[in-house]
């Protein structure tokens, strides 16, 4: 079979990232070096694993993989629950005009800079000033140290991000469950399935490529972390570290007065290699599984 | 058995009403006609959730409308409230004092976003099609090709090395607009969103003896509204909320920064002077830093807030795709 | 479709615009190369700070460029590093490693001036060379010696010291006297840090609106304000881990280093302090994670206390707060004022790089001179045009131009790396008591005895990296008094501390540093 023209098809994608993200790899030399600009990165001295050295003698290296790696499975589960709920509801939504202005108002949260974000949950949470604590004391109670109590932090953290995330996420399974064919619909109304049949027997199967491909995703970035959502809502707040600290925020205070592009350059190099096997392993899984949802 | 679903005009302009749809009769079917209990009551819990959702969505845009409305002091002594305290536009008139500024921003980014997104779209789609393509003979290792690059990136320094020296990109719009142009997730996404086109096209389309550039512009490209609408969407969110690239690539050196990254300096150079020893040289002018912050949000957000409803309708659209399979 | 032709059109445009801009920067250092006569050579200088949109900097430097033209045939212009992520802006320029900058603003304490060095960044500068395109400032520098503080252990000399100019930035309360009198200090004067519980106190009785000390964020103050005032010890300005530096040495014993975080008593000291102000009430409780303006606060009444160094007060401070609160006498009090523990500063908190990939390095160094040593280059540089961007008042003092509003008007060129004291003037918003303080600091300020000290950080950063780690969890929490147990806090952060390396860390400054004994004779 001739393969030609796809072959061609596929060219400008393969040169983009051939040109953006395969050309510049062998830079991750740089993780082995002592940079330096005059010898460049290939030319600068080897120093073998000195730049990792410091994740490991900080004593912190598994307490900052498992913070990572729980909260990235609670965004990915919780997140693809209700983005997968929230897109069959909005499917059942016939109101044109209701159904724009939801959708509309639940992509807000997306465009709110993190920044914004943290400002926000100050203004909200704080003991001397907070609405939450206002309101409290007005009902008669005693206000809460919200920014002392490290273990209600993963709740507000998760609970933060699937208010930003999933109404977002949701277009793509929203976008899917549009792409269903409408005769299996009426096929199952003729055949007296009720509305959870309908989701079970139907909408579900149909969502299943898409979630796969989006866990698959997922699971490669699970040793990357939402630097910005942690580091404006938990900032140098030390009292909440054991519960909010990830490899990203703690690699940023250990040299974020110094300008070290190899350490930086080492932690992804970290990160890349546990991601890649995890994700290996869950494609093997996969394939093994269902061949037509592999990735490759 | 099929008694019910027979067409009856009627019952087409009823479901064109109801669900709003923009297509001709002749290709909708009607939906079904009874409604069972669970589909009112999955309905009604839909309507209440989905209502009750938008809401918590909205809420802190309503606090961030009206802090950016009041006055920096009483935002400071009180906080913000779900009405403005203290009215004015001052936060407004120091974004916009200079209006060539951001009417430059606007400009960049809104052709950045155009642009990006046509171009990314159409290269997506194509390269999506092709690894659809059960015939292709490279599909897996191309697939795996573009995947790979999530799992393993060359990190900061040696990319900036990379496309600022190497490239030469530096201060050119280029480095943003081209790094933007497509991602793995989105053509993968693409291949994915393929499956609902019935691959009977594409065999019916070589039967006639057309090649597969055209089987894809005009077969299967028609057919795709719904998941181009989606990755465009994505698309053109990326470009107009990207400021990151913009703070390392472009710097000061271009006149007009894209509306982002302007505002991602408005905001943070108050909190940077504040907290830099750099402080020592400079005097901090009087911003109004925290209505400021909350006046940036609205301005960078209420435009593109518009695409949404413009693009909706494309995913409506993509019911007919069931039609021409029936 | 007509639209989207247009569309396309605008953005094909858009970038041929940036490629030929970029074409246009890439080949501007050409020309010249030293030889006069031919067209002018155009020396970019890199500064930090937004760069100014309302045209007063391209009026003021069509001006300053006839001078530079007429003098060294060469032009000047500004690239920003802005205010917004300044530290990744500026080592994300030195890295990229552009021919289009000549002249780099740097400083030892907050600008990386070291690192970049030792890394390649800057030209090496020869002394023939300084004597050759930068005389006067050759001269200058050298007559006092100064060269030895810009010299890596190759012993070339890497950057231009800002050493005629005088500023103090030694941290330090700003209060107001009013408060403090009220609060039963005699003349409104507080020399002790401890007794800032007494005005806290007093503050927080009968002020009911206001914090005693509105403070924002992690910061070291409350820790550093007593350590330094109640040691002899001297922080080594030249190692840092994380946020914090870690390793000290005492006046009494200038070759051992120390750490004040690891010996003696007065770290939980001042840790129990820092609890009991926790206690009364003086910050927020949740200060770590507010960020809001603390100055404004000060500024508005609703704070009795704010921190910053001397610089801010007699140049901003005093003047702003008297105005905003007529009649509240604002104060400086200054670490180590009770004992005199505090340095004058460092030679090199502003300097002039020539960067090593500079196409024109003898013409950024002729530059150079004139902005530094010719008054009428050094005032349109600094100070702008006069009569629109400033004016000089009768008294010799340098004021503004009716109307003018410097939140909007301001030059903006933010040359900080040769400012001389001989061109500056007095200015009206200065502090009246600023000579008078500057003097009192001058009386008892040590200097930094360690200005030439090279430290090779190299084998021990993973360590300062870890210790960074530790520091960052505990710090912030002793600061705010947030530990119930001091005193078992401080013995597990010591115990983290030696975990991660601290003794190997010490050994290896301590071995820099008899090095550098040794050399000095």
């Amino acid at each position: 079979m001739d393969s030609k023209v796809l072959l061609l098809m596929c060219l400008p994608a393969v040169a983009f990232f051939v040109v953006f993200n395969y050309a510049p790899l062998p830079g991750i030399w740089i993780a082995f070096t002592n940079f330096n600009y005059r010898d460049g990165i290939f030319g600068s001295p080897f120093v073998g694993l000195q730049n990792f050295e410091f994740l490991i003698r900080s004593g912190q290296l598994w307490l900052l993989t498992r913070n990572t790696i729980l909260y990235n499975l609670a965004f990915i589960v919780l997140g693809n629950i209700l983005q997968i709920s929230l897109a069959i509801m909005l499917n059942e939504i016939r109101m044109k005009y209701f159904k724009k202005v939801a959708q509309t108002l639940m992509f807000l949260p997306y465009f709110i800079s993190v920044v914004l974000i943290g400002v926000i949950a100050f203004n909200l949470l704080n003991y001397d000033t907070g609405a939450l604590n206002a309101l409290i004391v007005q009902t008669g109670g005693d206000p809460i140290k919200i920014y002392s109590i490290a273990g209600a932090w993963p709740f507000i953290i998760v609970l933060v991000h699937l208010w930003q995330s999933t109404g977002y996420g949701s277009i793509v399974y929203f976008a899917a469950i549009m792409g269903i064919d409408k005769s299996l619909f009426e096929a199952a109304a003729i055949d007296g399935a009720s509305a959870w049949q309908r989701i079970r027997y139907i909408i579900l199967p149909s969502l299943k490529p898409t979630f796969i491909i989006l866990l698959l995703f997922s699971l490669g970035g699970i040793m990357h972390g939402n630097f910005g959502l942690f580091w404006n809502l938990v900032g140098n707040n030390a009292t909440l570290y054991q519960t909010t600290d990830i490899i990203e925020t703690a690699v940023y205070r250990m040299v974020m007065s110094q300008n070290n592009f190899t350490t930086s350059t080492a932690v992804g190099l970290y990160q890349s290699i546990f991601g890649f096997t995890l994700v290996m392993l869950a494609n093997w899984f996969v394939r093994r599984m269902n061949k037509d949802y592999a990735l490759f | 058995m099929h008694s019910s679903e027979t067409a009856a005009p009627a019952a087409v302009e009823v479901a064109a009403v109801v669900t709003g749809e923009r297509s001709s009769p002749l290709q909708t079917r009607p939906r079904t006609i009874k409604l069972s209990t669970g589909d009112y009551v999955l309905r009604g819990i839909s309507y209440v959730t989905v209502s009750l959702f938008a809401l918590f969505c909205a809420l802190p845009f309503v606090l961030i409308i009206s802090a950016s409305l009041s006055s920096e002091s009483a935002v400071v002594r009180d906080g913000f409230g779900l009405l403005p305290r203290g009215f004015t536009l001052t936060a407004y008139e120091y974004i916009f004092k200079a209006p060539r500024q951001i009417i430059g921003s606007y400009v960049v980014t809104v052709t950045m976003t155009t642009v990006g997104t046509a171009i990314g779209l159409f290269v997506i789609a194509m390269t999506g099609f092709a690894l659809y393509r059960k015939d292709f003979r490279f599909r897996n290792y191309i697939s795996f090709f573009i995947y790979f690059t999530t799992l393993f990136s060359a990190g900061l320094a040696p990319t900036f090395l990379w496309v600022a020296r190497d490239l030469g990109l530096r201060g050119s719009y280029l480095a943003v607009f081209l790094q933007l142009l497509m991602t793995p997730w989105l053509i993968i996404l693409m291949k994915n969103f393929m499956r609902t086109v019935p691959y009977e096209i594409i065999e019916s389309g070589k039967v006639d003896g057309a090649g597969d550039f055209r089987i894809f512009s005009q077969l299967t490209l028609p057919m795709m509204k719904p998941a181009l609408a989606t990755i465009g969407l994505f698309l053109a969110l990326g470009y107009w909320n990207e400021w990151y690239l913009s703070s390392l690539y472009l710097g000061s050196s271009v006149e007009f920064k894209p509306l982002q990254y302007h505002l991602y300096n408005l905001i943070n150079t108050a909190n940077a002077l504040r907290n830099s020893v750099a402080g020592s040289n400079v005097s901090i002018t009087d911003l109004p830093s925290n209505t400021l912050k909350m006046a940036s949000a609205v301005v960078a957000t209420g435009p593109i807030l518009l695409l949404y409803p413009f693009v909706q309708k494309y995913f409506v659209t993509g019911i007919t795709v069931g039609a021409v399979k029936g | 479709m007509r639209r989207r032709t247009v569309k396309a059109a605008a953005a094909v445009a858009a970038f041929g615009m940036s490629v030929a801009a970029l074409a246009a920067c890439s080949g501007g250092g050409d020309g010249g190369g030293g030889g006069e006569g031919g067209a002018p050579t155009e020396i970019t200088m890199l500064v930090l700070g937004d760069k100014p949109t309302n045209g007063r900097l391209e009026a003021m430097l069509e001006q300053l460029n006839e001078r530079l033209i007429e003098q060294a045939n060469a032009t000047l212009d500004l690239y920003y590093i802005e205010w917004a992520d300044w530290q990744t802006q500026y080592n994300v320029q030195l890295l990229s490693g552009d021919d289009n900058v000549d002249l780099i603003t740097t400083a030892t304490d907050w600008l990386f001036a070291w690192e970049n060095a030792e890394k390649g960044a800057f030209l090496p500068l020869s002394p023939e060379m300084l004597q050759e395109f930068a005389p006067q400032t050759w001269e200058q520098v050298d007559s006092e010696g100064h060269w030895e503080v810009t010299k890596l252990d190759d012993g070339e000399i890497y950057f231009i010291p800002e050493d005629n100019f005088t500023q103090w930035t030694n941290h330090g309360f700003f209060y107001r006297g009013d408060w403090a009198t009220q609060a039963g200090f005699p003349d409104g004067e507080i020399t002790e840090f401890e007794d800032f519980t007494t005005y806290f106190q007093w503050v927080k009785d009968n002020v009911p609106d206001a914090y005693p000390w509105d403070v924002a964020g992690a910061n070291e103050a409350a820790l550093t304000g007593y350590l330094q005032g109640h040691t002899d010890l001297q922080t080594l300005q030249q190692v840092s881990a994380g946020n914090y530096y870690p390793f000290h040495t005492s006046e009494s014993d200038p070759d051992t280093v120390t750490s004040w975080y690891m010996e003696g008593d007065e770290l939980l000291e001042a840790a129990e302090l820092a609890q009991e102000w926790n206690e009364m009430g003086v910050w927020r409780e949740d200060a770590l994670n507010y960020d809001g303006d603390t100055r404004e606060q000060l500024y508005a009444g609703l704070s009795g206390v704010d921190q910053h160094h001397t610089q801010t007060f007699t140049g901003g401070v005093y003047d702003n707060l008297s105005t905003k609160q007529p009649g509240s006498d604002p104060r400086f009090f200054y670490w180590g004022q009770e004992n005199g523990n505090y340095f004058r500063d460092i030679l090199t908190h502003g300097a002039m790089a020539v960067s090593a990939n500079s196409s024109n390095p003898e013409k950024a160094l002729e530059v150079y001179e004139l902005i530094r040593n010719d008054e009428e280059c050094y005032r349109l540089l600094n100070f702008g045009i006069e009569g629109t961007d400033y004016i000089v008042t009768d008294d010799g003092f340098l004021d503004f131009p009716e109307g003018y509003d410097s939140s909007t008007d301001s030059l903006g060129a933010n040359f900080w790396g040769g400012r001389m004291d001989e061109f500056e003037l007095p200015r009206v918003t200065d502090a009246p008591n600023k000579q008078e303080l500057f003097d009192q600091l001058d009386a008892d300020a040590k200097d930094y005895p360690y200005s030439t000290l090279l430290i090779n950080k190299d084998p021990i950063d993973p360590i300062l990296a870890a210790m960074g780690s530790v520091f960052s969890e505990y710090i912030p929490q002793l600061q705010y008094g947030k530990f119930a147990d001091p005193e078992a806090a401080i013995a597990e952060m010591r115990q983290k501390l030696l975990d991660a390396g601290y003794e190997d860390a010490l050994a290896s400054v301590q071995a820099d540093l008899d090095a550098w004994a040794q050399n000095q004779g």
